[in-house]
């Protein structure tokens, strides 16, 4: 695949691979750009490079998460150098401003982004995956670098979690989630 | 993948979110067109870390070397046969004091004071040889004339007869006090 093709499929995955690089990133926009280019830059350095052994779409998330992790380290390192405290290093909190300045989102929407900031890495990963990108759950365990069975734990326990901490925060949709659970309950 | 109850609604969530990050995302040309302009080659600190403490192990390890070979005695078999002789090292530093001649250029003058340091340091190390070679020489000495405090409780009269052999062609006079008494 040349440059000027890769170029064009690039250029078709580029909204998910934000997607994905802000997930990557704890919803972190200048972070997740940040990613995007060293990972366009691997690419044309020819560092990271496409061999046909899974779908694009799924080698270039992985890169983005390789990338994102490979970054989250060395920002830790530059802050700890930095002296910053260690309770601003390890939290990875959206900024409270960016959670509600860039779109009108809905109070629900900020909540639900939020849950997600609670739940553990690769639950977010899983779910992010599956529910946001479309992916498969051996695509997504490929893009994870982890086995099918796993992923699916990941998942499943994701769900769990996020239905957990949603209902913890009040979020009304909490009733319809329990009558699924038990629909003889209602 | 088939999506039942609560997938759907996070689902729904997911899509939203999807509808608002792709609202977001900066276009395509310019992340393409900054990682172009973004320098190639980056060295990563861990590369740099990486470099510095091999470095350091390196000059480590030379100067342990030099060290190591500076501080070997340089004396070979005739180790335990040297003279005492008064440790006054040979070696003369080159006078360094006074006025410097006029003319002179810096670098001559470091050279001087190199070669002033390298004498200075040789000095001290034959001062430390001999020195030592004269301790070693002091404790031969006492260990050869050493005697245990006990040693008189071991001794008596007949010393001389008991360290003694009888001698081929000797009287038996002599020889019967050898004999027990009757």
């Amino acid at each position: 695949m040349d440059i000027a093709e890769l170029k064009a499929e690039l250029e078709q995955h580029h909204a998910a691979c934000f997607g994905w690089a802000l997930s990557c990133c704890a919803r972190d926009r200048g972070e997740a750009e940040e990613v995007l280019q060293t990972v366009y830059l691997k690419i044309l350095e020819g560092k990271a490079r496409f061999r046909g052994e899974a779908s694009l779409k799924t080698w270039l998330f992985a890169v983005i998460r390789k990338t994102a992790a490979t970054e989250y380290r060395r920002n830790l390192l530059r802050k700890l150098r930095s002296a910053v405290s260690s309770e601003q290093v390890s939290k990875r909190e959206p900024a409270g401003g960016e959670v509600d300045a860039a779109f009108d989102r809905s109070e629900e929407q900020v909540r639900f982004r939020l849950a997600l900031q609670h739940l553990p890495a690769r639950q977010r990963e899983a779910l992010h995956l599956v529910f946001y990108e479309d992916l498969s759950l051996r695509e997504a365990a490929e893009v994870m670098g982890v086995s099918i069975g796993s992923t699916r734990q990941h998942y499943d326990r994701g769900k769990k979690r996020l239905r957990e901490v949603l209902e913890r925060t009040e979020v009304d949709y909490g009733i319809s989630w329990r009558g699924k659970e038990n629909p003889g309950a209602v | 993948m088939e999506l039942v109850g609560e997938e759907k609604k996070i689902q729904a969530l997911f899509s939203e979110l999807r509808l608002a990050d792709e609202q977001a995302a900066p276009s395509f040309a310019g992340v393409w067109n900054r990682a172009q302009l973004r320098p190639r080659t980056r060295v990563s600190p861990l590369n740099v870390s990486f470099a510095a403490a091999a470095f350091a192990v390196f000059v480590a390890v030379v100067a342990l070397a030099l060290w190591s070979s500076g501080s070997r005695p340089q004396t070979g078999p005739t180790n335990h046969t040297v003279a005492v002789t008064p440790a006054t090292p040979s070696v003369t530093p080159p006078t360094t004091g006074g006025p410097t001649p006029k003319g002179r250029s810096v670098v001559e003058q470091r050279q001087a004071a190199r070669n002033l340091r390298a004498a200075r340091f040789a000095a001290r190390q034959k001062a430390e040889l001999l020195a030592a070679r004269r301790a070693e020489i002091r404790d031969a000495t006492a260990i050869s004339s050493w005697q245990s405090p006990t040693a008189t409780l071991l001794s008596s009269q007949n010393d001389a007869l008991l360290n003694s052999l009888p001698q081929l062609n000797e009287s038996v006079k002599e020889l019967k006090s050898f004999l027990p008494n009757k």
